[in-house]
């Protein structure tokens, strides 16, 4: 059945391409997009775990029939440890993020067919062609490969912006865009230097030769390939300075859009904070880089979202502060503070999604995402004010929600590792996090009407209420049964603290 | 003038006259992030006892001393962390010199 693991990339493609041909048979799009995007989930349950090769053979050393043709200095020596195919590496901790991902994608195209007039196309087509790219990112155990599906995922971001119709939309984009042709060649050069010292692109095979003392691990252009592609990480996953373009952009987009950017900047930060553990944690300053970028992520993240007056902006900084709480877990190295930063990756898409979809409902019934020009919208939709604002309980760490028992591994993992500090940091700012979501609550549910507020459409999308329902079940089983998450990404985090990947 | 009035005299002197009034909402938001940011970086510098114990102290008062005599702080920050391109885009050559170099001189020299 490992045939399958190509499928999670190509299926999500397929139904990319083929949407993208039903442009305008508005009908036709919305029955389809739904079919097609349940397979989304459904691909990562059915897969068994295991290794796929594209575009060639395993290595020699697992292939004896075609070593027993080839002279014996190749198959003696390291040339038979090599991938020479691009891997795809499918196991529990992968199961679990291509999961959440698939999810996360079938609500927001849920959503997004309900809550739009006309059902795009081509807004389907970004979707499906990001989870597609992100999968792969996800998947891939060659580096230029992720390169080339990060490339794709930041083209789909862009192109979700673009057919937002949301004032300024086309500005933000085109400033993404700018700075991504800044970032990602840097990345791209990061690459190239890393084949050019190890001859490889696998990451497997870069850190056999770095292990093997084939390759200096102190070579100046290794640690120059280190730093570009730590760069590269920031730019993706929208670590500071790319924290204000990336919660610009988050604003910028609709609802299911923005929760689906969100979930690509999570798995982006995951996926090249893995390989930087993987390749360079032999370096003393990686560690250091990866805890003083989170703090700085987390700090800035949420000191700038208490002072937005714009929801979806103000979500948007939440969201980066909260990735800085990933990669605390993942700086600190150990196996109890890798798995915790991993589980709050996958508790942080859930909730991200969920405000973006909640808040989501006060644009779509009034046109305004200003707080100062909302209010009294409990009267209204008491039951959406309610999944928000468990919701927002969730993104503050409130028992028994599932961010409450990812944070608290994270501050049990900071202090086991002896930095109690991170661990008082993240109290105070998960305070904060959870101060600065009631005032926008109290902004726009509890405070009375104002006089000039209109409301546009007054039904609420089913699509949307029932996707809100299912992100917040999520969070309340993952919140009372963390450890059947856990358990999914403890052989991962074992690995990357024992540096045996 | 108290740190509340000078807060409220920096989010007017920043804010043009199309954002609004200034409201309690907003001073007191700057005024719990200032806050927040102020106690976050002192707590995260303590983490310097890991490399010096003479250079947590030093980092420690300095920060404070700088904080205390430049404060408001946060709407400087909230000013420079603008949409503008050119902004952005001088943060992001900072951050790239800041990691190459840490990353290429730290290694070999430390």
């Amino acid at each position: 059945m490992n045939l399958l693991i190509p499928l999670m990339v190509i299926v999500p493609i397929l139904c990319a391409l083929f949407l993208n041909l039903l442009h305008k048979k508005d009908r036709a799009i919305k029955t389809v997009t739904i079919i097609l995007a349940l397979a989304l989930p459904a691909l990562p349950l059915l897969a068994n775990y295991g290794l796929h090769y594209f575009g060639g053979y395993e290595p020699l050393l697992q292939n004896p029939t075609l070593a027993n043709n080839l002279p014996s200095f190749i198959t003696g020596g390291a040339l038979a440890t090599f991938h020479p195919a691009i891997t795809y590496s499918f196991q529990s901790a992968q199961q679990l993020f291509v999961f959440i991902l698939g999810l996360v994608g079938l609500l927001a195209l849920f959503t997004s067919v309900y809550e739009t007039r006309r059902p795009s196309g081509v807004y389907a087509y970004m979707l499906f062609m990001g989870v597609a790219a992100m999968t792969a990112i996800i998947l891939t155990d060659d580096i230029f490969n992720l390169y080339v599906f990060f490339e794709i995922a930041a083209l789909a971001t862009v192109g979700i912006v673009l057919v937002s119709n949301i004032k300024g939309n086309y500005e933000t984009a085109l400033k993404y865009m700018i700075l991504g042709s800044v970032a990602s060649p840097l990345l791209l050069l990061g690459i190239a230097l890393l084949l050019g010292v190890t001859g490889n692109v696998n990451v497997t095979d870069i850190i056999y030769s770095i292990k093997t003392g084939a390759v200096d691990p102190q070579n100046p252009v290794l640690l120059l390939a280190c730093g570009l592609i730590v760069f590269g990480w920031l730019y993706g996953s929208g670590l500071p300075p790319f924290h204000t373009i990336k919660s610009a952009i988050y604003s910028k987009a609709l609802p299911s859009g923005s929760a689906m950017i969100q979930a690509f900047s999570v798995f982006t930060f995951i996926a090249l904070g893995i390989i930087i553990l993987r390749i360079f944690s032999y370096l003393p300053f990686s560690q250091w880089v990866i805890l003083g970028v989170s703090l700085l992520a987390m700090i800035l993240g949420i000191t700038m979202a208490i002072l937005q007056t714009d929801i979806k902006r103000m979500i948007g900084f939440l969201a980066v502060g909260e990735l800085g709480y990933i990669g605390i877990g993942l700086g600190l190295g150990t196996t109890f503070g890798i798995t915790a930063g991993l589980f709050q990756a996958v508790n942080e898409v859930i909730i991200t999604a969920l405000l973006f979809i909640g808040f989501g409902v006060v644009v779509y019934q009034t046109g305004i995402s200003n707080t100062r020009k909302l209010g009294g919208l409990m009267v209204r939709n008491p039951w959406v004010a309610l999944l928000v604002l468990l919701g927002g309980f969730a993104m503050a760490g409130v028992p028994p929600l599932n961010a409450f028992q990812s944070k608290l591994m994270l501050i049990q993992a900071s202090i086991d590792a002896g930095f109690p500090e991170l661990g008082i940091i993240m109290i105070l700012l998960s305070i904060v996090t959870f101060m600065t979501f009631m005032k926008a609550f109290h902004t726009v549910y509890l405070r009375p009407k104002p006089a000039d507020l209109e409301i546009k459409t007054e039904t609420i999308p089913k699509a949307t209420v029932i996707s809100l329902v299912v992100l917040l079940v999520v969070c309340i089983i993952f919140g009372l049964f963390p450890q059947y998450v856990t358990s999914y990404l403890q052989p991962l985090a074992t690995s990357l603290a024992g540096g045996v990947v | 003038m108290n740190l509340y009035d000078m807060i409220v005299k920096k989010i007017k002197d920043i804010q043009g006259a199309d954002d609004g009034p200034v409201t309690n909402l907003s001073t007191t938001s700057m005024l719990t992030a200032e806050i927040t940011l102020i106690a976050s970086v002192l707590v995260a510098l303590i983490m310097l006892r890991q490399v010096s114990t003479v250079l947590m102290i030093v980092a420690v008062l300095v920060v404070l001393v700088v904080f205390l005599t430049s404060m408001p702080i946060m709407s400087r920050l909230k000013k420079e962390q603008n949409d503008s391109l050119s902004s952005m885009m001088f943060y992001v050559i900072i951050a790239m010199t800041v990691v190459i170099a840490l990353f290429y001189w730290g290694n070999l020299n430390v």
